[in-house]
């Protein structure tokens, strides 16, 4: 023998019932499904905002990079020139240093050999007079055979050889 | 028609009632639960099932229709609202595997909008005080006050009843709808002179397809869709901004 509440009714006990069945749904769907759903989603969104936070800063970083880089790189540039530079002026003025020096060393040589021939010429005719007066005081001794005073003899002769020697 | 059936009773204070009601939104609950742990279970950031797809869209759906009606001020009420919201559908939708649907119970609707009705309140003395609360049903004019009380009262009373009767209703008319097309085929097949041939209700084959259609799939979507967008709008209506 079925028992029937009638078709509309207010029964206490089917609402608390309903209240409670609510409440234990609406506990164990919060744990089971909208709680670790929504936690995973939560959890996916930082990860992608945190994926991107770094994709900005790896950028941020590599323009600065570049940027550093690219100054660098100018600033080589720069220094290269300016060794360069540098470096031309200094062979340029070695250069000049290095022809200075030979020339003067080489006018110096000049010099000094002009100075040794001019006395060995010098040296040569000194000689060569003293023989010349020597041979000529013997030829005239021979020629005359009479000795004469040497010393007004000499005298006579160099006069003769200066003439001679201003003549050749 | 009957209401519920009393399945048992439970012997303190005089035997309280265990109906078809509460028992078979039991066997619901346990369906919606079992569902839940199978679509909430094995979830990965980098999502590799379509099942944990299917969890998250309908998920992210939820949160997303309390956000926009509620504000994200009630955003944690996303919860309840989807625990309401599958009570209800599928509490009228178990009436397609021969269950008779709790929502096509009284008790069952008006426990739910007396709940809304009891958030609201706490809300409302919550937000303004318990006085400033009460001076809420004398504006904006004094002599409005017995219409503001009665409209708190009928709110409850309107939305259980809306629930109820299209759930109801669909019920009746189905089970109308049955026995007249039972008789239908007994009077159109009646001169078979046999009494197994002339019994089969052929009538009944497709036809309360239609309705069933109207009635359990539109009818319990509408409605477990409506009682959740007011008891979102009631409560979200408590907060000032």
């Amino acid at each position: 023998m079925d028992e029937f509440l009638s078709f509309v009714t207010i029964d206490v006990w089917t609402m608390i019932m309903t209240w409670g069945n609510l409440l234990i749904l609406f506990l164990l769907m919060k744990k089971f499904l909208f709680g670790p759903v929504k936690k995973i989603m939560d959890e996916r969104q930082k990860e992608i905002e945190n994926n991107l936070t770094d994709a900005e800063n790896a950028k941020t970083d590599a323009e600065g990079l570049k940027a550093e880089y690219e100054e660098k790189l100018k600033s080589a540039k720069i220094e290269a020139d300016s060794i360069l530079t540098a470096a031309s002026r200094n062979a340029l003025l070695k250069e000049e240093a290095i022809l200075k020096e030979a020339n003067e060393k080489a006018a110096d040589i000049l010099d000094k050999a002009e100075k040794q021939i001019a006395m060995e010429k010098k040296a040569a005719l000194e000689g060569i007079k003293g023989e010349m007066s020597e041979i000529a005081t013997s030829i005239a001794a021979k020629i005359i055979e009479k000795d004469i005073n040497e010393k007004d003899h000499e005298e006579l002769i160099e006069k003769f050889i200066d003439e001679i020697g201003d003549a050749s | 028609m009957n209401g519920p059936r009393i399945i048992f009773k439970i012997p303190l204070f005089g035997g309280i009632p265990v109906t078809e009601t509460v028992v078979n939104c039991w066997i619901v609950m346990a369906v919606i639960i079992g569902v839940s742990i199978w679509l909430g279970s094995n979830l990965k950031i980098k999502p590799t099932t379509k099942r944990q797809l299917v969890a998250e869209k309908l998920v992210s759906m939820l949160y997303n229709l309390v956000e926009g009606v509620m504000g994200k001020k009630f955003i944690w009420f996303a919860p309840y609202i989807g625990a309401l919201f599958s009570m209800s559908i599928f509490g009228s939708l178990s009436s397609l595997f021969g269950l008779r649907p709790y929502t096509a119970d009284l008790s069952t609707t008006l426990s739910w909008a007396v709940l809304t009705s009891v958030m609201v309140w706490v809300f409302s003395i919550r937000e303004s005080g318990f006085f400033g609360w009460l001076k809420g049903f004398a504006e904006p004019v004094p002599f409005i006050l017995p219409i503001n009380i009665i409209g708190e009262i009928a709110n409850p009373i309107s939305m259980s009843f809306r629930h109820f009767g299209n759930i109801a209703a669909g019920m009746v008319i189905t089970n109308l709808v049955y026995g007249g097309l039972a008789n239908l085929s007994k009077f159109v097949l009646g001169f078979i002179p046999n009494t197994f041939l002339n019994s089969i209700p052929i009538f009944q084959l497709g036809i309360p397809a239609l309705l069933s259609i109207y009635f359990d799939l539109f009818g319990s979507f509408l409605q477990a869709y409506i009682i959740c967008m007011l008891t979102m709008v009631n409560i979200s209506n408590t907060s000032a901004d």
